[in-house]
């Protein structure tokens, strides 16, 4: 069967996959970037191009090299420099002789170009759609879960393990029913992980460019490490919320583009692109919703997300919530990562004893 | 009689420094040595000093590691608590000057800076990417010289006309600096215009968007360099404070977390360990993707530790 090399979106990549299978291809997939394909993307990009696009080339390159033809890639307007992407990337494999056609996901005419070329039947386009839909509330369950779970965990590494395993089943579940079935249980399964119950975790919301958020690769394990030192973390990227925003419903939601407009007015009134705009409104929610403090991520040299950077330190200051701002490139270091990380949760649990 | 100690070691790029203070926070013996590439060895040299200078007068009551081999060394050392350099930094400025609002901490790769209100850390920032502006590059120059580090700090007092050098990047101002001697000009303008460059470098990139403000500290092994004590003086127009112990301040607050923590009992593995064989040894876990390189701590037959993962799971097992 032909192969499609889909690039990593996290855990989410588990539902991407299946939506794919109604092109009778297979997904060509993985939950994060290896370092396989960072080198490889690192080496065949040009310097200053950000880390997204790096990984992205070194994820299709080795998909040409284990000899798959296609690709997909988001190349949709109103983001960033993220819209050429797919055309540089292309030109790029095609220099080097590899044979990998790449489909952008934006649209293009009435249908996208993924759909004119593999033509599924609407039967099966639907049923695809249906089990991609549900895997995407399993992994935010899943995940939400875990978030909770890991801040208070008795053995680190427990729930780690819980939640590998709940992916795993949700990967392999082929049917609606299996898939409501495997979601219906992760309650259960993420109460067998014993938790201390004596302290209240602190609670960080996680904000920024959307590949750093979601591939744990890119960013450094943020949520498992914040995770254990004891913090219960939310990020802020869920990607129900973006399809919703893409196909304009649930205009009326506290998470529709227009109430986050609304929200970030005082302190954003026009387009940056990216996710920005989302990073501002939800620091604001955050401060308002008592959050400790907010992790602000980006690729280095990221144009929409270090355009808020200054927004988000005057949000900052007027609200008086503490926000860590952190850039990854292919060079940062680990050691640098965590030791910045564990000052700041000093500081929060400093703020947390004194009561301000 | 014997007293209680609490011990702090922080072990970083360059240095390592080794604290034992009193229940009373009073100093009882520091030691500063450099690493030279081997962590493990420069602490036990520096534990055997302290056994050599404290005999059993000191009955060790908590361990505390900090800097870049703070896990490395708490291993090996059996620490009580691991704890990151920025707030043993902190931990360490505010208990000898309590009305400080800024902390500056220039060690061997790394700058920081830090921002208390109100005797509490409210915000902190890390130099990036780039070494211009730290110790080792002080350390790079004296020697492109032939100068003695402390040579270099008071050769920059001579100065009267400190000339201008690009300070962005170690490599760009080292070529300005040699093209500035080569025209002719006099090695401590020279040298002090360094020291200028890299305040400038530091307060423009490391503090860039933070309010500095009196009183300021600086503190870490660059702060014994009077060159770069002026500069700061002078681009801040205010008199820094240079604390007493400002070399081994990391160790110092590693100590003072220790004694705040008072363990009991304490897991430090005693004297004894000096006389033993630590060693590392790596591999890749092949559980995930990543491949990470792991490191496992082993002293003779018995393994204390390993880290190195992105994921925590090899530092959980025991």
């Amino acid at each position: 069967m032909t192969a499609l090399a889909m690039p990593p979106m996290g855990n989410y990549s588990i539902a991407l996959a299946a939506s794919v299978e109604c092109l009778r291809v297979t997904p060509w997939t993985s939950r994060s970037t290896t370092p396989e394909m960072m080198t490889l993307g690192a080496e065949a990009a040009p310097e200053f191009a950000c880390l997204p696009f790096k990984a992205t080339l070194g994820h299709f390159i080795q998909a040409a090299r284990e000899g798959v033809e296609y690709g997909v890639m988001v190349n949709s307007v109103g983001t960033c420099r993220l819209r050429y992407y797919r055309e540089l990337q292309q030109k790029i494999l095609k220099e080097r002789g590899l044979n990998l056609h790449i489909f952008g996901l934006g649209y293009d005419g009435i249908k996208p170009p993924l759909i004119r070329h593999f033509d599924p039947t609407p039967a099966a386009f639907l049923r695809c759609s249906a089990r991609a839909f549900f895997k995407v509330r399993a992994v935010d369950r899943i995940e939400e879960q875990a978030w909770r779970t890991r801040a208070r965990e008795r053995h680190g590494g427990d729930t780690t393990r819980v939640m590998d395993t709940c992916l795993n089943d949700l990967d392999q579940a082929r049917t609606v029913g299996s898939i409501l079935a495997v979601t219906r249980s992760v309650r259960g399964r993420f109460e067998s992980v014993p938790v201390r119950t004596d302290a209240r975790p602190l609670r960080v919301g996680l904000l920024g460019e959307a590949s750093v958020l979601r591939d744990k690769y890119l960013n450094h394990n943020l949520e498992e490490t914040l995770g254990s030192l004891g913090v219960e973390v939310r990020n802020f990227f869920l990607l129900g919320n973006e399809m919703a925003k893409i196909f304009h419903i649930s205009r009326w939601s506290k998470d529709s583009r227009r109430s986050l407009m609304r929200l970030a007015r005082p302190y954003l009134k026009s387009v940056v692109g990216g996710h920005a705009l989302e990073s501002v409104a939800y620091t604001m929610a955050c401060a308002r919703d008592g959050y400790d403090g907010v992790v602000h991520i980006a690729p280095t040299g990221c144009m929409p997300e270090i355009s808020v950077r200054p927004i988000l330190r005057k949000v900052s200051q007027d609200l008086k919530i503490p926000v860590l701002e952190l850039s990854f490139d292919e060079h940062s270091s680990h050691v640098g990562v965590v030791t910045r990380l564990e000052a700041f949760v000093d500081i929060l649990r400093d703020r947390q004893r004194s009561g301000t | 009689m014997k007293t209680t100690g609490y011990l702090g070691i922080d072990v970083g790029s360059i240095s390592t420094n080794v604290v034992v203070i009193d229940p009373a926070a009073e100093v009882l013996f520091t030691a500063y040595r450099r690493v030279e590439g081997h962590p493990i060895h420069s602490v036990q040299r520096a534990i055997l000093e302290m056994q050599a200078a404290l005999g059993d007068s000191v009955e060790v009551a908590g361990v505390c590691t900090t800097g870049s081999a703070r896990s490395l060394i708490g291993a090996v050392v059996g620490a009580d608590i691991v704890k990151n350099e920025i707030s043993a930094h902190a931990r360490a400025a505010l208990q000898l000057h309590p009305d400080l609002q800024t902390i500056f901490e220039i060690g061997g790769q790394d700058s920081k800076v830090t921002i208390v209100r109100n005797g509490v850390v409210v915000d902190f920032a890390m130099n990036l990417v780039c070494a211009a502006g730290t110790g080792s590059f002080l350390d790079s120059q004296a020697k492109r010289l032939s100068l003695s580090i402390e040579e270099l700090s008071e050769r920059a007092l001579l100065s009267q006309d400190p000339t201008t050098i690009a300070g962005r990047c170690t490599v760009f101002a080292e070529s300005d600096m040699i093209h500035k001697q080569q025209t002719g000009h006099a090695q401590h303008d020279i040298v002090m215009g360094l020291c200028h460059a890299m305040v400038r470098n530091f307060l423009g990139n490391v503090c860039a968007g933070k309010e500095i403000k009196p009183p300021v500290v600086l503190q870490g092994g660059v702060s014994a360099n009077q060159g770069i004590r002026r500069a700061f003086n002078e681009a801040l127009n205010t008199q820094v404070i240079i604390p007493r112990h400002s070399m081994v301040m990391g160790a110092y607050g590693a100590a003072l977390i220790a004694a705040k923590a008072n363990p009991a009992p304490t897991r430090f593995r005693g004297y004894g360990l000096c006389e033993h064989e630590i060693a590392t040894r790596g591999f890749r876990c092949a559980d995930c993707a990543n491949r990470c390189e792991i490191i496992e701590i082993v002293d003779g037959g018995q393994t204390l530790g390993r880290s190195g993962g992105r994921c925590r799971k090899w530092e959980q097992q025991r």
